[in-house]
C-alpha cells in the first residue's frame, strides 16, 4: 500500500520537475516493479493530504488501473501521516488474498508533525500486526524529521523487513535513487531484475539530459545497430542544416551556378551540384537518407568511372535550360552513373526523386566523412548493391523524362 | 473418561484421557501464524514435538504482551483440552479461543465473542491440562488463540509449550490414502 504525500509542500521544485511529479514517477516505478516481480502481488495507493487520507485505488495487480488512478491528482492541504498509515493498515487488512504479506510504502515529503513517541507507538502497532514499512524521506527536512522517521523504522522493523531511504534535495531524480535503494532490491529476484532493467534505461535517459558517458543515450555495447543508426541520422541532420544555410545564401544565384558548373571539372561539378540541389526537396532527404548514404558508398567505389561519365554528361547539360526541378547537370550525371554501373534493376522506393539522390551523391566530402565513421556499412554488401540498383532505376526514369523534355 | 495427570514438576508426558490424542500431528504447519511474536522465539518452539519439551525454547511476544496464534488443522477435529507450560511471571494468563476464524487480527478480537475463555492458573502453567468447553469445539478446522495478558502483567509473554488435546472426526485423511496399483481392482 503506497502512501502518497500530496500536501502543499509538494509544489516545491527542488526535485525536477516538481516534488509532486518526481514522487508520482517514483510511485509508478514502484508499482511496476512490484506487479512485475510476482504476479500475485497487489499494490494500492492512497493520498494523505487534501481533506484527509483517501484511498485512490485498493490493492490490485492491474498496473493500468493504478496508473490511471494516479492521473490528475492535485496538491493541497497538510499531510496527516498517522491517520494515513492507519488507513493504509485498514486497506491492507481487507485485502482479498490473505496470504499476501502486508507492506506500506510511505512517501514523507512534508515535515513530520507527530511526536516521536506517537510514531514509535504506531510502529509497534504495525509490527504487532505483521506489517512492514518502507519509508521514502525526501523534500522538507526540519532536522527532527530524520530522527523521527528512524525511530519509526526501528519500532516497525522486524527482522530487517522494513527500510528507509533519505533522498536529499537537488539529487538528480527521485526515481533513480529509489531504484538503487533497498526498497527495490529488497524485493527479491524478480524485483531486482526489474530494478536492473529500469536502472539501465533510467541511466540512459538521465544521461541524455545530463550529458553522460554515452553520446545518444544508448550504450553501443547493448545495442550497436541503434547506436549506429542514431549516429548516422545525427550526421545527416548536421549536413542538412549546413546545406540549408548555404541554400539561403546561394538561392538567388542557383541557376547561374548551374550553367557555370557544367564546364568545370567533374569533382567540382559534383560538389557544387550537391549544394545547388538542396534548394529543392530537402525534405525528401529525410525519407531516403539511409539508402542515399549507401548509394554514396557505392558511388565512391565507382568514383573513377563516374567522373569520366560526369565529364561527358556535364558538357551536353549546358544546352539544357528547360529543367525546372533539378538542373540539367544532375540528370546527365545520374545518367552517366547509370551507364558506368551495370547492375540489375530492382523496383525499390519509387518515392525517391532524382534530386535528393543526386544532392546527396554530390556531396563527396560529406560522404567520405560519414563513411569513415560507419563501421557497419560494406559497400560490397549485396544489400547495398540492390539499393544502388534501385537508384539507377529512378535515375533511368528521370533521364527518360529529361530526354522527353529535351526533345520537346 | 479417566484422567490421570502426573505430578506437574516433572517433564514427563501427561497421560491423556481415553480416546483423546495430542493433535500436534493434525496441525498444518505451513499455515501456522503468530502475530506479535519475537522472530527469535517463534511459535514453533511452543508447538512442535521436541521443541516444546525443551523449556529453553519458548514462544515470546514482541511489541507488547499480547499474542495471536493461528493454528489450522489438516482435518476437522474436536478439541478437548489444552496443556500449556510457561514461566510463572511471563506465562500467559487470559486465553481466548476462537474456532474457525481464519485471518484474525488484534483489531477484531473484540468483534465477536470467543468460543471459550480460559484463565490459566499457576498449576496450568506447570502442565496441568486446561479443560475446554467441549461442546463448543465439535467441528474445528482452525483455532485462533489470543493471549491477552500474562501472569506478571509485564510487557513480554513467554510460552514454552502448547499442546492441544482432542480427537479427530472421521474424515478422510488424504495422506493416508494409498495408491492402488494398476493390476488390482
Amino acid at each position: 500500500m503506497v502512501c502518497m504525500d500530496n500536501s502543499e509542500w509538494m509544489r516545491n521544485g527542488d526535485y525536477s520537475p516538481t516534488r509532486f511529479q518526481a514522487q508520482a514517477d517514483a510511485i509508478n516505478l514502484i508499482c511496476g516493479a512490484k506487479t512485475q516481480s510476482n504476479p500475485e502481488n497487489t499494490v494500492g495507493v492512497l493520498t494523505m493530504a487534501g481533506k484527509g487520507p483517501r484511498v485512490l485505488i485498493t490493492p490490485t495487480n492491474d498496473l493500468g488501473k493504478i496508473l490511471q488512478a494516479l492521473h490528475g491528482l492535485e496538491v493541497g492541504g497538510e499531510m496527516r501521516m498517522t491517520s494515513g498509515v492507519q488507513v493504509a493498515q485498514l486497506a491492507l487488512k481487507h485485502r482479498q488474498n490473505k496470504h499476501q504479506r502486508q507492506r506500506i510504502v510511505l512517501f514523507a515529503g512534508s515535515p513530520v508533525l507527530a511526536d516521536k513517541a506517537v510514531l514509535e507507538g504506531m510502529g509497534k502497532k504495525l509490527k504487532k500486526n505483521n506489517v512492514a514499512l518502507d519509508i521514502v524521506s525526501f523534500g522538507e527536512d526540519d532536522g527532527e524529521k530524520v530522527e523521527k522517521l528512524e525511530a519509526l523504522l526501528n519500532a516497525v522493523n522486524n527482522g530487517d523487513n522494513s527500510h528507509i531511504v533519505h533522498i536529499p534535495g537537488g539529487e538528480r531524480v527521485l526515481s533513480d535513487v529509489l531504484i538503487s535503494s533497498s526498497i527495490f532490491t529488497g524485493d527479491g529476484e524478480g524485483g531486482s531484475g526489474f530494478a536492473a532493467a529500469a536502472a539501465a534505461s533510467a541511466a540512459a535517459a538521465a544521461v541524455g539530459g545530463g550529458g553522460g558517458a554515452y553520446d545518444f543515450g544508448v550504450d553501443p555495447n547493448l545495442d550497436p545497430e541503434l547506436a549506429l543508426a542514431l549516429r548516422v541520422s545525427m550526421e545527416e541532420e548536421r549536413a542538412r542544416q549546413e546545406a540549408a544555410m548555404k541554400r539561403s545564401a546561394e538561392d538567388s544565384t542557383a541557376k547561374g551556378q548551374q550553367a557555370g558548373e557544367s564546364s568545370s571539372a567533374p569533382d567540382v561539378a559534383m560538389s557544387d551540384v550537391g549544394l545547388v540541389d538542396t534548394t529543392d526537396k530537402s525534405k525528401d532527404m529525410m525519407i531516403d537518407d539511409d539508402t542515399a548514404l549507401l548509394q554514396q558508398a557505392i558511388a565512391m567505389s565507382m568514383a573513377q568511372a563516374a567522373q569520366a561519365a560526369a565529364a561527358a554528361g556535364g558538357g551536353p547539360a549546358t544546352t539544357d535550360t528547360s529543367m525546372e526541378e533539378s538542373g540539367g547537370d544532375d540528370q546527365d550525371l545520374a545518367y552517366a552513373l547509370q551507364m558506368s554501373m551495370q547492375q540489375a534493376a530492382a523496383a525499390a522506393s519509387a518515392a525517391q526523386g532524382s534530386a535528393d539522390v543526386n544532392q546527396v551523391l554530390g556531396d563527396q566530402s560529406f560522404v567520405s566523412s560519414v563513411l569513415s565513421s560507419l563501421p557497419g556499412v560494406d559497400p560490397n554488401d549485396p544489400n547495398v548493391r540492390d539499393v544502388l540498383a534501385s537508384l539507377q532505376t529512378d535515375e533511368g526514369k528521370n533521364d527518360d523524362q529529361a530526354t522527353k523534355d529535351k526533345s520537346k | 473418561m479417566a484422567t490421570t495427570a502426573t505430578p506437574a514438576t516433572t517433564a514427563a508426558p501427561v497421560q491423556l484421557p481415553l480416546g483423546q490424542v495430542d493433535l500436534a500431528d493434525c496441525i498444518e504447519w505451513q499455515s501456522v501464524e503468530c502475530l506479535n511474536e519475537n522472530s527469535l522465539h517463534t511459535s514453533v518452539n511452543a508447538l512442535k514435538q521436541g521443541y516444546r519439551e525443551d523449556n529453553g525454547l519458548y514462544l515470546e511476544s514482541d511489541a507488547d504482551e499480547q499474542l495471536l496464534l493461528y493454528i489450522p488443522f489438516n482435518q476437522v477435529v474436536k478439541l478437548h483440552s489444552l496443556i500449556i507450560r510457561g514461566p510463572p511471571e511471563e506465562g500467559p494468563r487470559t486465553l481466548k479461543l476462537f474456532a474457525n476464524r481464519p485471518n484474525m487480527g488484534f483489531s477484531n478480537v473484540t468483534d465477536f465473542p470467543p468460543n471459550d475463555t480460559v484463565i490459566a492458573s499457576l498449576e496450568n502453567l506447570e502442565g496441568k491440562p486446561i479443560p475446554l468447553k467441549y461442546v463448543k469445539f465439535q467441528s474445528v478446522r482452525s483455532l485462533t488463540l489470543f493471549v491477552e495478558d500474562n501472569q506478571g502483567g509485564g510487557e513480554v509473554t513467554q510460552l514454552q509449550k502448547l499442546a492441544i488435546v482432542g480427537s479427530t472426526v472421521e474424515t478422510t485423511n488424504m495422506k493416508d490414502l494409498k495408491k492402488i496399483s494398476e493390476n488390482e481392482g
